[in-house]
């Protein structure tokens, strides 16, 4: 958001041209767009024009034209043909691509604007990545697996030799997609031959000169997909001693951070952590995206962050099941939900077997699984605030439990927990019996929770203020500039009214002279 | 050579009976040094499959010993050894068996320190190393810690109490940790009961703890600091916590300044 703007006013002629060129514009104009601002960001050293470049990726993969395009563009890079890089990057586009005629060619550098004729695309490093990055995308997208782990481990090696700073976004937006490769390739995770296992040591040395050169977005990028192969294939001591030794940069961009905290908040959860992993997963909720490609994330995020909000023994808003865009995913959750809610063992056992397949796809079913205990602990809640007085019979048959003993233990082991505070068991009679409710808002917990949510929104206006960028130096000098030139003038007015006031008195004395 | 000599000590070992018990960490020492000799210790990819399976054999015969000697630091040292054999990609099926034994194992010990985080971590990665559920849900060994823990977290001791009993364990190793289990039951069901029940007769103190006598309870009670009076057992843990509640209400203030202190500062700083 403070991106766009800044670049607007920085930049203003291209977003004019590209706005009105705008859905219209063809694909290889939209490559060569790139290519400038590539080559401002290497010339100001300023990531934000390489962060623009890399947002159209999306758009450029969907059009049907993507690799002759792409094709396109690497002979505008390279023209010469015998050139290595460009070679590389051919050798991954199909046949039909590589050799198109030179007239179709130069009749679309001849369409192109005269500005973009002037602007040379050198043949610099940077270039070369981002053709590699489109490269990559382009045979995930042809689901060429193979060739494109193959190509990526090239990349990535490639990359890594560079140590240019003004390569950083896209080196890390390169291991991502090595890390999708491999994802991919027989025999998938979560098998123990599973190739990701290869891609580690490689990963890890990845971190380390990242750490070393102070590459913070590669930094983020690659812990993030380590701990992710390290969840695929659950190892999750492995993840958790990752988190312990390596720190997160605190200058990631927002959604690496995002990613890192429900993963994070994953690995907590299945160490039964769960007041740490509800707080994580809830600051991944709050900072993803709620609306457009990317609420796919939005909604795995929810969905572990109900299941840890059901394994602490809350009940999660029911509006949240109403939001459009989560309605659908969120489905066999919301009956989860409700059958904890009210202590149905049956209802509960039920659901978990009918979902049974949705729930291991979304890494939720272990999880899940431990709910058993909360539905029982829901069951007793509710039995004991609705009655004063039960007997252990009617607890036995309503929670679906077994024998009068295990009912007799599950309420003792109930009430020393605190899930029914006011309560005791009388067991000559065979009792439970509720003494009166306290009163909530007599006790403190009002202003604990309130206390949590003016931390959470005060740290959220702090890291707001620390984000805010304001406008960039060249503006400030022109107007020191201005306000230089300005005084300048008034001292040349003052000067020669002063010489007026004098050559007065001079033109009365010279009138003499003359 | 080495290779011979580690067969006779594996024959020996098989052939220990629960007398000489005793002798097998003599045995297990040698047999790890013929290991040594042969390289195949630590499995690296130049052992031969032959090595591996012996040398397999001796650290899970070694770990089954152990428990049978009570020696949990020892069982816990051959566990962390074995990993490396059971996730190598060579997969020895003939002694598949062996496997799952010492994993339900090494999960009835977590359950019994009451590890639970890890026990959680470990069955999370179970799933993945056996290739599926159905696997581990026929699988008595893995089954019996994981029938344990559902009872234990929801409560009901009686069902634990009849598991460690009789036939439902699986093999005699696992029994060695039936009494730890009960111990530590009892442990639990004392606590709750401390809370739950103003007062109890002692005799069903008895069928509630699983003990035997009524000297037993007494004896239990006077540990626990209970008070056994004309047959009843009074617990006093209630009337502590009356006093709480008064000094929780300074504390409570105190913490309710702080914030507010906190608010302020913060609003100050937004211009």
């Amino acid at each position: 958001m403070a991106d766009k703007m800044d670049i607007d006013t920085v930049n203003g002629e291209q977003k004019e041209e590209e706005k009105t060129g705008g859905p219209v514009a063809p694909t290889e104009k939209i490559i060569s767009t790139n290519f400038a601002l590539i080559n401002q960001a290497v010339d100001s050293f300023d990531p934000r024009f390489t962060l623009r470049a890399l947002r159209s990726i999306a758009t450029l993969r969907k059009r049907e034209d993507f690799a002759q395009a792409l094709g396109a563009g690497i002979r505008q890079a390279f023209p010469k043909e015998s050139n290595n890089a460009r070679r590389v990057l051919e050798e991954m586009l199909p046949e039909s691509v590589r050799q198109q005629q030179n007239g179709s060619a130069s009749a679309s550098v001849a369409e192109t604007n005269g500005k973009k004729d002037e602007v040379e695309v050198v043949e610099i490093a940077e270039v070369w990545a981002y053709l590699g990055l489109l490269v990559q995308v382009y045979l995930l997208d042809t689901a060429s697996h193979q060739a494109g782990a193959t190509f990526s481990l090239n990349l990535v090696d490639k990359l890594r030799s560079f140590n240019r700073r003004t390569m950083d976004p896209l080196g890390s937006k390169a291991y991502l997609y090595l890390s999708l490769f491999h994802e991919n390739l027989a025999p998938l995770p979560p098998s123990p031959q599973s190739p990701v296992l290869s891609l580690r040591p490689k990963l890890l040395a990845a971190l380390r000169s990242a750490v070393i050169r102070n590459d913070s977005d590669t930094q983020a990028a690659v812990t993030v997909l380590l701990l992710r192969n390290y969840i695929s294939t659950a190892d999750i001591t492995q993840a958790d001693l990752l988190v312990a030794q390596t720190q997160f940069p605190a200058t990631a961009a927002n959604n690496q951070v995002c990613r890192y905290l429900y993963y994070l908040g994953r690995i907590r959860a299945i160490q039964l952590a769960y007041t740490e992993a509800h707080s994580n997963l809830e600051a991944a909720t709050r900072k993803s995206p709620t609306t457009g490609a990317a609420v796919g994330f939005y909604q795995q995020a929810t969905k572990m962050l109900i299941v840890v909000e059901l394994l602490m023994g809350d009940i999660p808003d029911r509006a949240t099941f109403r939001l459009p865009v989560l309605e659908k995913a969120l489905a066999p959750y919301f009956k989860l939900v409700q059958a904890v809610r009210v202590g149905d063992l049956g209802g509960f056992v039920k659901c978990v077997d009918v979902n049974e397949g949705r729930f291991r796809a979304d890494g939720t079913y272990t999880l899940i699984l431990r709910l058993r205990q909360n539905v029982i602990k829901t069951g007793v809640r509710m039995l004991s605030l609705s009655y004063s007085r039960i007997s252990l019979r009617d607890i036995c048959t309503r929670l679906s439990v077994e024998s009068e003993e295990s009912a007799e233990y599950i309420t003792a082991k109930a009430i020393r927990d605190s899930v029914i505070p006011d309560s005791r068991l009388d067991h000559e009679n065979g009792y439970l019996v509720t003494t009166s409710g306290r009163d909530v808002y007599g006790s403190t917990e009002p202003s604990e929770a309130f206390h949590e949510r003016i931390g959470a929104l005060l740290g959220m206006r702090d890291e707001c203020v620390r984000a805010m960028r304001y406008p960039g130096n060249r503006n400030r000098e022109a107007g020191i500039e201005a306000q230089k030139a300005r005084e300048r003038e008034r001292e040349l007015v003052g000067e020669v009214l002063e010489a007026e006031d004098e050559e007065d008195e001079e033109m009365g004395g010279g009138m003499d002279g003359l | 050579m080495a290779d011979k000599d580690l067969h006779q000590i594996l024959s020996q070992l098989s052939s220990l009976s629960h007398h000489n018990l005793d002798k097998a960490p003599h045995l297990l020492s040698r047999a790890k040094l013929s290991l040594l000799h042969l390289n195949a210790l630590v499995p690296s990819s130049q052992t031969s499959p032959q090595h591996l399976t012996l040398a397999r054999r001796v650290l899970e015969i070694g770990a089954l010993l152990s428990i049978r000697l009570k020696d949990t630091d020892a069982f816990t040292r051959y566990y962390q050894q074995l990993q490396p054999f059971y996730s190598s990609n060579q997969q020895h099926n003939a002694h598949k068996g062996e496997q799952s034994k010492v994993t339900g194992l090494y999960l009835l010990l977590l359950l019994s320190l009451g590890d639970y985080a890890e026990f959680h971590t470990q069955l999370e990665g179970l799933e993945v190393a056996y290739g599926g559920k159905k696997a581990i849900d026929e699988d008595v060994f893995i089954q019996y810690p994981v029938r344990l823990e559902q009872a234990l977290m929801e409560g009901s001791y009686d069902k634990v109490w009849g598991e460690t009993k009789g036939e439902r364990v699986p093999s005699e190793e696992f029994g060695v940790f039936s009494e730890v289990l009960v111990k530590t039951i009892r442990i639990e069901i004392a606590s709750c009961a401390e809370r739950a029940y103003p007062s109890l007769p002692i005799a069903s103190a008895k069928n509630l703890l699983f003990l035997d006598s009524e000297g037993a309870v007494i004896q239990f009670a006077n540990h626990r600091q209970w008070l056994p009076r004309d047959g009843r057992i009074y617990f006093p843990q209630q009337e502590a916590e009356a006093t709480m509640g008064e000094k929780d209400i300074l504390v409570m203030s105190g913490q309710v300044i702080q914030n507010t202190l906190g608010y302020a500062r913060e609003l100050e700083t937004i211009v």
